[in-house]
């Protein structure tokens, strides 16, 4: 049986830029009758950014404390977060001496090492399940949808939690909720280019024209993810893209909480369908 | 060439003690790492079986200023695949971070601006305990260009579409002018301060 409680880490961007995918877990996991508790007053993983590993152990230690105290597991929407979030919590459960150093630091940061950390696509198909899942199936998501999962869902394999080339969990889903994964090859795994956006715009930008047109090509409707920063790139700065190499896109790029929601028959607008940047009406015509 | 006299036989040793960089010495030179690197595509030159070779031979000035350095996604493709474990991903960062001390330091200078974008963010981190895009915005341009009324300048123009889109979907507006902050910001500066002390 699940565990049908999870302390819910939402990730920096999910009060701005990710706000769809924030709107669409909690709608789906209500509906699902999960239960998520916000971890009180959470902080941020570290991200891309903080290239120090004891940096970030120390950064997670507090949010690990903070679940820990509360007896919760956290579950998290985005990947990198997963992943900074995993990391350390291997790092710490894996030495006293790590977590007594870090203790030092802070009462705050105590931790015992007795929480599990786990990404919402993680939650959805090992934890509750594709069965449970398929039995409250309200509505038929007629799609073809190009799974993108990025970089932290299968790799590295200290923190990995599908295939790291040719992952199925996402692909799972969208059959789960009628639709059809087209075959998107070693692009499905490919890094969107998002941690050079703001320092290597150029080479970020051909890293996402390639996922963009792989999916394009491959003839889907539009693009599932799982991951705030595949979203700036792949959703926000599509039309940057697009006029930087004069090519034209126009693929709706939906959070993967989002295609689940309005199969398990939830409001358009409870899933935040009108933030994503590119419209995505052309999907919702074909929600029956 | 190499010139053996200006090889530092140290180096992989300085390396390994970095947290990150501790499997260096496993490396048996099999290419996979370089071979799978979705960079390749976009810069063939990209290789960094090369950047673990020279630091093995001990080419440290070479390494510490390669802008390969700063090109890295993170993408963990590399480590993913190694079949000697070594972490590359791991490793670049952890000779990422000698260079910046070493710039720090004034021994070297790197042309990248990615520093100073991770540096931006961590103060981020370091005064909000969350990620405050704005004053990450600010003062990534700010030193990128040398001051804040050229950062502003360049900010704008670069912000003008993109965020005129994010506005008009509501990701973007007065709310993000200021700061979401964690309610503990005194042990977001410990534990800054504390790796600062122990860094040295
Ligand atoms: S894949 Fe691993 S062993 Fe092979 S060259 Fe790269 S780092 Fe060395
Ligand atoms: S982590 Fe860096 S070096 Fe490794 S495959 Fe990705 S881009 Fe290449």
């Amino acid at each position: 049986m699940s565990n049908r409680k999870y302390g819910y880490y939402p990730g920096c961007p999910s009060e701005s830029t990710a706000i769809e995918q924030d709107m669409s877990v909690k709608a789906v996991f209500e509906k699902l009758g999960v239960e998520l508790e916000e971890l009180e007053d959470w902080n941020c993983c570290g991200a891309a950014e903080v290239e120090d590993p004891e940096l970030v152990y120390a950064l997670n230690a507090r949010n690990l404390a903070i679940a820990e105290k509360k007896g919760v597991n956290i579950m998290t929407p985005c990947s990198i977060c997963y992943y900074n979030l995993e990391r350390s919590n291997k790092a710490l459960k894996g030495s006293e001496e790590l977590r007594a150093k870090i203790r030092g630091i802070d009462d705050s940061l105590a931790y015992n090492g007795g929480v599990e950390v786990k990404h919402v696509l993680d939650v959805l198909v090992n934890d509750i399940g594709i069965e449970e899942l398929s039995g409250k199936i309200e509505k038929k998501v007629n799609v073809k949808v190009a799974p993108y999962y990025g970089c932290y869902i299968g790799r590295p394999p200290l923190t990995a939690f599908d295939d790291p080339d040719a992952p199925v969990l996402m692909d799972q889903l969208i059959e789960a909720i009628g639709g059809e994964a087209v075959p998107f090859d070693y692009r499905k795994a490919k890094c969107c280019g998002g941690p050079l956006m703001m320092t290597m715009q150029d080479i970020a930008f051909k890293m996402a024209r390639d996922v963009l047109e792989g999916a394009k090509n491959a003839g889907a409707d539009c693009i599932a993810l799982a991951c705030p920063l595949c979203g700036m790139m792949l959703d926000a700065k599509q039309e940057d893209i697009e006029e930087a190499f004069g090519i034209k896109i126009g693929l709706p790029v939906l959070y993967i909480t989002q295609l689940l929601g309005l199969a398990l028959g939830i409001d358009a607008s409870k899933l935040g369908l009108n933030k994503n940047v590119v419209d995505t009406k052309p999907i919702l015509g074909k929600v029956v | 060439m190499i010139k053996t006299w200006e090889l530092d036989p140290e180096f992989k040793y300085e390396i390994m003690k970095e947290s990150g960089g501790e499997h260096l010495t496993a490396c048996f030179q099999c290419s996979t790492c370089t071979l799978g690197c979705p960079l390749t595509e976009i810069i063939p030159t990209y290789n960094p079986r090369k950047i673990i070779q020279m630091s093995l031979l001990g080419m440290r000035n070479e390494v510490l200023t390669n802008p390969d350095l700063w090109v890295c996604l993170i993408c963990q493709t590399c480590t993913a695949r190694c079949p000697q474990d070594v972490r590359i991903a791991d490793l670049l960062g952890a000779i990422r971070r000698i260079a910046e001390r070493e710039e720090e330091a004034g021994k070297l200078k790197i042309e990248s601006v990615r520093p100073s974008f991770d540096k931006a963010f961590m103060h981020q981190i370091q005064k909000y305990g969350r990620l405050y895009d704005m004053g990450l915005a600010m003062e990534y341009y700010r030193e990128k260009e040398g001051s804040f009324f050229k950062g502003m300048m360049t900010m704008s123009k670069d912000y003008k579409k993109f965020g005129m889109r994010l506005f008009k979907k509501g990701k973007m507006g007065v709310k993000s002018m200021f700061p979401v902050k964690v309610k503990d910001r005194e042990v977001m500066k410990k534990i800054f301060e504390h790796m600062e002390a122990e860094k040295g």
